[in-house]
Protein backbone atom coordinates (compact mmCIF):
# COMPACT_ATOMS: atom_id res chain seq x y z
CA UNK A 1 0.00 0.00 0.00
CA UNK A 2 1.28 3.58 -0.68
CA UNK A 3 1.88 5.66 2.11
CA UNK A 4 0.01 8.28 2.88
CA UNK A 5 1.41 11.89 2.71
CA UNK A 6 0.46 13.32 5.82
CA UNK A 7 1.54 16.96 5.52
CA UNK A 8 1.93 18.26 9.13
CA UNK A 9 4.98 15.10 9.07
CA UNK A 10 6.29 16.68 5.75
CA UNK A 11 6.49 20.18 7.31
CA UNK A 12 8.49 17.99 10.74
CA UNK A 13 10.66 16.62 8.28
CA UNK A 14 11.07 19.51 6.47
CA UNK A 15 12.17 21.50 9.83
CA UNK A 16 14.38 18.56 10.75
CA UNK A 17 12.38 16.84 13.51
CA UNK A 18 12.05 12.82 13.76
CA UNK A 19 9.29 11.71 12.32
CA UNK A 20 8.77 7.85 13.06
CA UNK A 21 8.28 5.38 9.95
CA UNK A 22 6.47 2.95 12.06
CA UNK A 23 3.50 3.22 13.91
CA UNK A 24 4.71 4.31 17.59
CA UNK A 25 8.54 5.91 17.61
CA UNK A 26 11.23 4.88 19.55
CA UNK A 27 12.33 7.91 21.26
CA UNK A 28 10.79 10.74 23.38
CA UNK A 29 10.72 13.14 20.78
CA UNK A 30 10.25 10.42 18.08
CA UNK A 31 7.00 9.75 19.81
CA UNK A 32 5.63 13.16 19.95
CA UNK A 33 6.08 13.43 16.14
CA UNK A 34 4.21 10.53 15.80
CA UNK A 35 0.85 11.32 13.41
CA UNK A 36 -1.42 10.63 15.87
CA UNK A 37 0.25 12.91 17.94
CA UNK A 38 0.49 15.80 16.08
CA UNK A 39 -2.99 15.34 13.96
CA UNK A 40 -4.58 15.08 17.95
CA UNK A 41 -2.99 18.56 18.88
CA UNK A 42 -3.88 19.92 15.22
CA UNK A 43 -8.21 19.13 16.47
CA UNK A 44 -7.58 19.97 19.78
CA UNK A 45 -5.87 23.46 18.31
CA UNK A 46 -8.83 23.80 15.86
CA UNK A 47 -11.96 23.72 18.39
CA UNK A 48 -10.33 25.63 20.82
CA UNK A 49 -9.60 28.60 18.23
CA UNK A 50 -13.05 27.97 16.61
CA UNK A 51 -14.68 28.26 19.96
CA UNK A 52 -12.89 31.62 20.46
CA UNK A 53 -13.34 32.82 16.95
CA UNK A 54 -17.13 31.85 17.24
CA UNK A 55 -18.50 32.82 20.68
CA UNK A 56 -15.74 34.79 22.45
CA UNK A 57 -18.08 37.11 23.49
CA UNK A 58 -21.73 35.95 24.66
CA UNK A 59 -24.60 38.03 23.43
CA UNK A 60 -28.60 38.13 24.11
CA UNK A 61 -29.45 38.34 20.74
CA UNK A 62 -27.05 35.32 19.35
CA UNK A 63 -25.47 35.57 15.84
CA UNK A 64 -24.77 32.89 13.63
CA UNK A 65 -22.03 31.29 15.43
CA UNK A 66 -23.29 31.28 19.08
CA UNK A 67 -26.57 29.87 17.49
CA UNK A 68 -24.66 27.03 16.04
CA UNK A 69 -22.59 26.16 19.09
CA UNK A 70 -26.14 26.72 21.18
CA UNK A 71 -28.08 23.89 19.69
CA UNK A 72 -24.51 21.82 20.09
CA UNK A 73 -24.44 22.63 23.45
CA UNK A 74 -28.14 22.37 24.28
CA UNK A 75 -28.85 19.13 22.28
CA UNK A 76 -25.83 17.27 23.78
CA UNK A 77 -26.84 18.87 27.38
CA UNK A 78 -30.79 17.56 26.68
CA UNK A 79 -29.78 13.95 25.73
CA UNK A 80 -27.36 13.95 29.01
CA UNK A 81 -29.96 14.74 31.16
CA UNK A 82 -32.47 12.59 29.86
CA UNK A 83 -30.11 9.60 30.14
CA UNK A 84 -28.11 10.39 33.27
CA UNK A 85 -29.98 12.44 35.50
CA UNK A 86 -29.11 16.75 36.12
CA UNK A 87 -26.59 16.10 38.63
CA UNK A 88 -24.40 13.91 37.20
CA UNK A 89 -24.68 15.98 33.44
CA UNK A 90 -23.75 19.19 35.25
CA UNK A 91 -20.80 17.52 36.47
CA UNK A 92 -19.21 15.64 33.56
CA UNK A 93 -20.66 17.64 31.11
CA UNK A 94 -17.23 19.28 30.37
CA UNK A 95 -15.81 16.03 29.83
CA UNK A 96 -18.15 14.10 28.17
CA UNK A 97 -18.99 16.58 25.75
CA UNK A 98 -15.53 17.55 24.86
CA UNK A 99 -14.96 13.81 24.21
CA UNK A 100 -18.13 13.86 21.61
CA UNK A 101 -16.80 16.87 19.77
CA UNK A 102 -12.81 15.79 19.73
CA UNK A 103 -14.23 12.04 18.79
CA UNK A 104 -16.34 13.75 15.80
CA UNK A 105 -13.77 16.25 14.56
CA UNK A 106 -10.78 13.32 14.87
CA UNK A 107 -13.08 11.59 12.65
CA UNK A 108 -13.86 13.58 10.35
CA UNK A 109 -10.65 15.07 9.90
CA UNK A 110 -9.26 11.74 8.01
CA UNK A 111 -11.64 12.26 5.51
CA UNK A 112 -10.08 15.00 3.73
CA UNK A 113 -6.56 14.13 2.04
CA UNK A 114 -3.26 15.35 3.49
CA UNK A 115 -5.35 14.79 6.97
CA UNK A 116 -4.94 11.28 9.48
CA UNK A 117 -8.35 10.62 12.40
CA UNK A 118 -6.01 10.77 15.69
CA UNK A 119 -9.00 8.10 16.46
CA UNK A 120 -7.47 5.68 13.61
CA UNK A 121 -5.10 4.90 16.45
CA UNK A 122 -5.23 2.16 19.15
CA UNK A 123 -3.19 4.86 21.71
CA UNK A 124 -5.78 7.70 21.32
CA UNK A 125 -8.98 5.11 21.79
CA UNK A 126 -7.96 3.12 24.87
CA UNK A 127 -6.80 6.81 26.81
CA UNK A 128 -9.92 8.09 25.96
CA UNK A 129 -11.46 4.55 27.03
CA UNK A 130 -9.85 4.64 30.57
CA UNK A 131 -10.94 7.76 31.37
CA UNK A 132 -14.20 7.07 31.08
CA UNK A 133 -14.12 3.52 32.68
CA UNK A 134 -12.28 4.80 35.94
CA UNK A 135 -14.32 7.72 35.94
CA UNK A 136 -17.59 5.44 36.26
CA UNK A 137 -15.97 3.39 38.92
CA UNK A 138 -15.36 6.50 40.79
CA UNK A 139 -18.68 7.72 40.38
CA UNK A 140 -19.90 4.43 41.69
CA UNK A 141 -17.58 3.70 44.28
CA UNK A 142 -18.71 8.18 45.60
CA UNK A 143 -22.11 7.42 45.69
CA UNK A 144 -22.56 3.83 47.21
CA UNK A 145 -19.09 4.04 49.48
CA UNK A 146 -17.66 0.21 49.80
CA UNK A 147 -21.51 -1.38 49.14
CA UNK A 148 -20.50 0.04 45.55
CA UNK A 149 -18.89 -4.31 45.46
CA UNK A 150 -22.68 -5.38 45.39
CA UNK A 151 -22.60 -4.32 41.74
CA UNK A 152 -20.83 -7.13 41.15
CA UNK A 153 -22.15 -10.01 43.11
CA UNK A 154 -25.30 -10.51 41.27
CA UNK A 155 -28.89 -10.82 42.54
CA UNK A 156 -28.93 -13.82 44.97
CA UNK A 157 -26.01 -14.46 47.30
CA UNK A 158 -25.57 -18.11 46.33
CA UNK A 159 -25.39 -17.57 42.80
CA UNK A 160 -22.04 -15.10 44.03
CA UNK A 161 -19.54 -17.78 42.86
CA UNK A 162 -21.20 -17.85 39.55
CA UNK A 163 -22.25 -14.10 38.95
CA UNK A 164 -18.90 -12.85 39.94
CA UNK A 165 -16.62 -13.93 37.41
CA UNK A 166 -19.24 -12.72 35.12
CA UNK A 167 -19.56 -9.58 35.97
CA UNK A 168 -16.26 -8.43 36.15
CA UNK A 169 -15.31 -9.85 33.44
CA UNK A 170 -18.14 -8.19 31.38
CA UNK A 171 -17.10 -5.23 33.08
CA UNK A 172 -12.97 -5.49 31.71
CA UNK A 173 -15.21 -5.96 28.57
CA UNK A 174 -16.14 -2.69 28.19
CA UNK A 175 -12.65 -1.87 27.94
CA UNK A 176 -11.76 -4.01 25.05
CA UNK A 177 -15.09 -3.45 23.24
CA UNK A 178 -15.64 0.61 23.57
CA UNK A 179 -12.01 1.35 22.67
CA UNK A 180 -11.35 -1.56 19.73
CA UNK A 181 -14.61 -0.50 18.24
CA UNK A 182 -14.05 2.93 18.02
CA UNK A 183 -10.55 2.62 16.71
CA UNK A 184 -11.46 -0.40 14.00
CA UNK A 185 -14.32 1.64 12.97
CA UNK A 186 -12.43 4.79 11.72
CA UNK A 187 -8.95 2.19 10.51
CA UNK A 188 -11.34 0.18 8.59
CA UNK A 189 -12.65 3.60 6.82
CA UNK A 190 -9.08 5.08 6.45
CA UNK A 191 -7.31 1.86 5.04
CA UNK A 192 -10.20 1.09 2.65
CA UNK A 193 -10.04 4.87 1.35
CA UNK A 194 -6.28 4.49 1.22
CA UNK A 195 -7.02 1.48 -0.81
CA UNK A 196 -9.79 2.65 -3.26
CA UNK A 197 -7.63 5.79 -3.94
CA UNK A 198 -4.44 3.40 -4.92
CA UNK A 199 -6.78 0.96 -7.22
CA UNK A 200 -8.88 3.64 -9.05
CA UNK A 201 -8.21 7.59 -7.36
CA UNK A 202 -8.76 8.30 -10.87
CA UNK A 203 -12.43 7.22 -11.24
CA UNK A 204 -13.87 8.58 -8.07
CA UNK A 205 -13.97 4.87 -6.57
CA UNK A 206 -13.42 6.24 -3.22
CA UNK A 207 -16.39 8.92 -3.40
CA UNK A 208 -19.08 6.50 -1.64
CA UNK A 209 -16.78 5.38 1.02
CA UNK A 210 -16.15 9.21 1.97
CA UNK A 211 -20.04 9.58 1.75
CA UNK A 212 -20.21 5.92 4.29
CA UNK A 213 -17.09 7.23 6.11
CA UNK A 214 -19.07 11.16 7.16
CA UNK A 215 -22.22 8.93 8.31
CA UNK A 216 -19.53 6.20 10.34
CA UNK A 217 -17.49 8.93 11.85
CA UNK A 218 -20.63 10.73 13.63
CA UNK A 219 -22.26 7.69 14.43
CA UNK A 220 -19.25 6.56 16.20
CA UNK A 221 -18.61 10.24 18.38
CA UNK A 222 -22.33 9.68 19.02
CA UNK A 223 -22.17 6.16 20.13
CA UNK A 224 -18.81 6.90 22.74
CA UNK A 225 -20.99 9.39 24.21
CA UNK A 226 -24.03 7.17 24.19
CA UNK A 227 -22.05 4.56 26.15
CA UNK A 228 -20.28 6.54 28.38
CA UNK A 229 -23.80 8.13 29.74
CA UNK A 230 -25.25 4.79 29.84
CA UNK A 231 -21.99 3.39 31.99
CA UNK A 232 -22.19 6.52 34.15
CA UNK A 233 -25.61 6.79 34.75
CA UNK A 234 -25.69 2.24 35.52
CA UNK A 235 -22.74 3.31 38.26
CA UNK A 236 -25.24 5.61 40.14
CA UNK A 237 -28.18 3.22 39.92
CA UNK A 238 -28.56 1.15 42.66
CA UNK A 239 -27.76 -2.80 42.60
CA UNK A 240 -30.09 -4.82 41.44
CA UNK B 1 -39.20 12.86 15.40
CA UNK B 2 -37.71 13.34 18.42
CA UNK B 3 -39.01 10.37 19.87
CA UNK B 4 -37.81 8.45 16.17
CA UNK B 5 -34.65 9.98 16.82
CA UNK B 6 -34.29 8.67 20.13
CA UNK B 7 -34.91 4.78 19.53
CA UNK B 8 -33.02 5.53 16.61
CA UNK B 9 -30.18 6.43 19.08
CA UNK B 10 -30.69 3.43 21.24
CA UNK B 11 -30.83 1.26 18.11
CA UNK B 12 -27.20 2.15 16.51
CA UNK B 13 -25.61 2.50 20.21
CA UNK B 14 -26.89 -0.49 21.70
CA UNK B 15 -27.32 -2.94 19.05
CA UNK B 16 -24.10 -2.38 17.28
CA UNK B 17 -22.05 -2.40 20.37
CA UNK B 18 -22.91 -5.73 20.86
CA UNK B 19 -21.32 -7.80 18.99
CA UNK B 20 -18.06 -6.34 19.91
CA UNK B 21 -18.83 -6.62 23.49
CA UNK B 22 -20.10 -9.83 23.00
CA UNK B 23 -16.28 -11.58 21.61
CA UNK B 24 -14.66 -9.06 24.27
CA UNK B 25 -15.95 -11.04 27.01
CA UNK B 26 -15.22 -13.87 25.38
CA UNK B 27 -11.33 -13.36 25.09
CA UNK B 28 -11.17 -12.27 28.20
CA UNK B 29 -12.57 -14.99 29.83
CA UNK B 30 -10.39 -17.30 28.14
CA UNK B 31 -7.15 -15.07 28.05
CA UNK B 32 -7.84 -14.94 31.83
CA UNK B 33 -8.41 -19.04 32.08
CA UNK B 34 -5.13 -19.14 30.16
CA UNK B 35 -3.03 -17.05 32.49
CA UNK B 36 -4.23 -18.92 35.32
CA UNK B 37 -2.86 -22.16 33.95
CA UNK B 38 0.14 -20.96 32.96
CA UNK B 39 1.12 -17.87 35.06
CA UNK B 40 -0.30 -19.34 38.33
CA UNK B 41 0.25 -23.17 38.23
CA UNK B 42 3.19 -23.61 35.80
CA UNK B 43 0.31 -25.60 32.67
CA UNK B 44 0.15 -28.24 35.43
CA UNK B 45 -3.81 -28.09 35.60
CA UNK B 46 -3.48 -27.30 31.72
CA UNK B 47 -6.63 -27.37 29.90
CA UNK B 48 -8.96 -27.10 32.90
CA UNK B 49 -8.72 -22.82 33.73
CA UNK B 50 -8.87 -22.14 30.08
CA UNK B 51 -11.91 -23.93 29.42
CA UNK B 52 -13.68 -22.88 32.67
CA UNK B 53 -12.43 -19.21 32.06
CA UNK B 54 -13.85 -19.55 28.44
CA UNK B 55 -17.22 -20.85 29.74
CA UNK B 56 -17.50 -18.23 32.12
CA UNK B 57 -16.55 -15.42 28.84
CA UNK B 58 -19.21 -16.68 26.95
CA UNK B 59 -21.80 -16.39 29.91
CA UNK B 60 -20.76 -12.77 30.48
CA UNK B 61 -21.03 -12.64 27.12
CA UNK B 62 -24.46 -13.45 26.82
CA UNK B 63 -25.57 -11.67 30.04
CA UNK B 64 -24.19 -8.56 28.84
CA UNK B 65 -26.58 -9.57 25.33
CA UNK B 66 -29.62 -9.96 27.89
CA UNK B 67 -29.07 -6.78 29.45
CA UNK B 68 -29.64 -4.80 26.40
CA UNK B 69 -32.84 -6.67 25.78
CA UNK B 70 -33.75 -5.73 29.32
CA UNK B 71 -32.97 -2.54 29.48
CA UNK B 72 -34.82 -2.33 25.79
CA UNK B 73 -37.99 -4.10 27.34
CA UNK B 74 -37.78 -1.55 30.41
CA UNK B 75 -37.78 1.85 28.14
CA UNK B 76 -40.32 0.38 26.00
CA UNK B 77 -42.32 -0.46 28.69
CA UNK B 78 -41.93 3.42 30.21
CA UNK B 79 -42.53 5.11 26.82
CA UNK B 80 -46.11 3.31 26.92
CA UNK B 81 -46.54 4.11 30.43
CA UNK B 82 -46.08 7.65 29.39
CA UNK B 83 -48.28 7.58 26.50
CA UNK B 84 -50.72 6.30 28.17
CA UNK B 85 -50.78 8.77 30.58
CA UNK B 86 -50.90 11.52 27.89
CA UNK B 87 -53.82 9.78 26.06
CA UNK B 88 -56.09 10.08 29.74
Amino acid sequence: MEHPILFISVILEALGLPVPHGPVGHTFLEQLCAPYMTYTWLVMAFLYFVAKLTVSDLEMVPGKGQNFWEIVIGGLDNFFADNMGRKLTDEFFPMLATFGLYIAVANLIGLIPGFMSPTASLNTTLALTIIVWLSHHYIGLREHGLSYYKHFMGPMWWLVPLMLPIELISNLARLISLSIRLFGNIMAKETLLGILFMLAGAFFAPLPIMLLGVLVSLVQAMVFVLLSVVYFSQAQDHAH
Amino acid sequence: MSDFKKEMMFLIGHYGHIGITFVASIFIGMGGGILIDQKVFDGRTAPWFTFIGLAFGIVAGFKSLFEVLWRASKNLEKDNNETDKTDQ
